[in-house]
């Protein structure tokens, strides 16, 4: 009949599944708002500063990976079509440790505690290890070997690489193991920022770009050979930074910015080619984080060039500013708006279909609260680079802008939620047509 | 008066899930004998599930330029 078989959201989980990480995390953003307000200008003065590196993590940890995990969790069986066993177990395990675990985190950097980093460090490593395990386990039986699937593995791999790393870090400031902690750290971020989340973010990208913005397809050639080219000079990178190779390292490290450069430009030219004229609302979303992550790898190939550049504290902050705020918060920010609705619209039409009519997604998430909460988003990204050259005159109001932005962030998320309840209420208590047999299964939520 | 065997839904180029709503909606007004036919941009994977779940029969096909041609029957 079909030769689509096992691709379907049939195999998807239960909306409660990637749901609970939406909901959790844009609070992340609001305490990453309030650390802000609380440290002051501090924060802006180097990115090893604790409260920075607290800062990082509440934003990296607590609000991307908590996004990214809940997205592959549903993701996964439906793009890869690989059925995740115990869905709605597997995220308990990974959601409440990655929560619990971003928290204490932020508490070991800010108390310099090291049995805070020991239990940062379990935590953690539940989390991410049973997200790995399953969903690495899941890739490796794809029966698609979309460019989508070569992304999301390579991404995962880049996971793996950076937890690792991240866990090696754990060790030193938990037990005082022996590491090049600068060496370590550089590894950390960069396998984390270009490795996992621009790669993840590319996979994705491949798929919803043209779907929601109605653009032409990434070129074939660009899709099949980017992620698996940003892996490889990813390895060439450590493997020369780790045999201390300096000149070598430059050159790839310039390589890997150019390639990360090459996405945002090829995202931004087929947004250019946009077939329809009325505004997405999420479509900002998209412009200011390619247009960030052309910023910042261009602004990491000149540090690469000039090297005097990368000894200034302003241009690391910088450089965390547009990859972790500007690209990576800005693309999940305004993805989540597709994701968020979508899901509990299609949950909604698989329960309810004939019973009653379901509201269009554009009521599930009105057009204007998004449009609303975008500017929040852009002024608290203009202030946090301002902050990053002037931290007096900005921390303040970067640290305010931030907290309503996340708040604003998740009162959204938590209104799609509210909706998606009385309408499948309201639809449950009415009597199903006679014909065709309507299979309802209440398994949801 | 006699019905039409088929209602033609082109969902081509819209922006998800539009072309599912209108699906569903031809479904909703399928009279016994008809048939929907469903131009579309790419697999409809999510409406699979539905038709799957609800008992429709379906036959895909690969038109021109990466468009698919899915024929439904009524359980």
């Amino acid at each position: 009949m079909t030769p689509a078989a096992g691709l379907a959201l049939e195999q998807a989980p239960p909306f409660s599944v990637p749901l609970r990480f939406f909901l959790t995390a844009p609070w992340f953003l609001v305490l990453a708002g309030l650390l802000v307000l609380w440290r002051g200008s501090e924060i802006f003065a180097s990115r090893w500063v604790p409260a920075t590196l607290a800062l990082t993590h509440l934003l990296t940890v607590g609000f991307m990976a908590q996004v990214m995990l809940g997205a592959l969790l549903q993701m996964l069986p439906v793009v890869v079509g690989v059925v995740v066993p115990r869905p709605r177990l597997i995220a308990a395990l990974v959601h409440a440790p990655l929560t619990l675990g971003a928290l204490v985190l932020t508490a070991a950097f800010l108390m310099s505690s090291p049995v805070g980093f020991q239990i940062a460090f379990g935590l953690l490593g539940v989390a991410f290890g049973v997200a790995l395990v399953t969903m690495l386990s899941a890739l490796w039986r794809a029966p698609v070997t979309s460019a989508t699937v070569i992304a999301m593995r390579c991404a995962l791999f880049a996971l793996l690489v950076t937890v690792g790393l991240g866990l090696l870090l754990a060790g030193f400031f938990g037990w005082g193991w022996q590491l090049v902690v600068v060496k370590v750290t550089n590894g950390h971020a960069v396998w984390g920022l270009v490795g996992w989340v621009l790669l993840l973010v590319a996979g994705v990208a491949y798929q919803v770009v043209p779907m929601f913005q109605i653009t032409p397809p990434y070129p074939a050639r660009f899709v099949r050979g980017f992620a698996p080219l940003l892996a490889l000079l990813l390895l060439v990178w450590s493997a020369l930074l780790a045999a201390g190779w300096t000149v070598g390292a430059a050159v790839a490290g310039a390589a890997l910015a150019l390639g990360s450069a090459s996405f945002a430009v090829m995202t931004l030219r087929l947004l250019s080619q946009r077939r329809r004229k009325i505004g997405d609302p999420t479509l900002v979303y998209w412009r200011a984080s390619m247009s960030c992550l052309l910023m910042g790898a261009l602004l990491g190939l000149a540090t690469v060039l000039i090297p005097a550049l990368a000894l200034a504290p302003q241009v690391d902050l910088l450089l965390g500013i547009l990859l972790i705020f500007g690209f990576a918060v800005g693309a999940i920010n305004g993805m989540l708006y597709k994701i968020a609705p979508f899901l509990a619209w299609f949950h909604l039409q698989a329960q309810l279909f004939q019973r009653t009519k379901i509201p269009n997604m554009k009521l599930l998430l009105p057009d204007a609260a998004i449009r609303r909460q975008w500017w929040a988003y852009l002024v608290s990204l203009l202030l946090l680079l301002a902050a990053a050259l002037a931290p007096i005159g900005f921390s303040a109001g970067a640290a305010l802008a931030l907290s309503v932005m996340g708040g604003w962030l998740g009162l959204n998320l938590a209104g799609v939620w509210l909706r998606y309840r009385r309408v499948l209420q309201a639809g449950l208590a009415v009597t199903p047509k006679p014909t065709p047999v309507c299979l309802i299964q209440d398994h949801l939520l | 008066m006699s019905v039409s065997p088929e209602i033609v839904v082109d969902g081509r180029g819209l922006e998800p899930p539009e072309p599912m709503e209108l699906v569903l909606a031809a479904l909703n007004d399928l009279q016994p004998g008809q048939r929907v036919r469903f131009l579309i941009h790419r697999q409809p994977y999510p409406l699979y599930d539905l038709l799957r779940r609800h008992q429709y029969r379906y036959e895909t096909t690969t038109v021109t330029d990466g468009d698919f041609e899915i024929l439904i029957f009524r359980p």
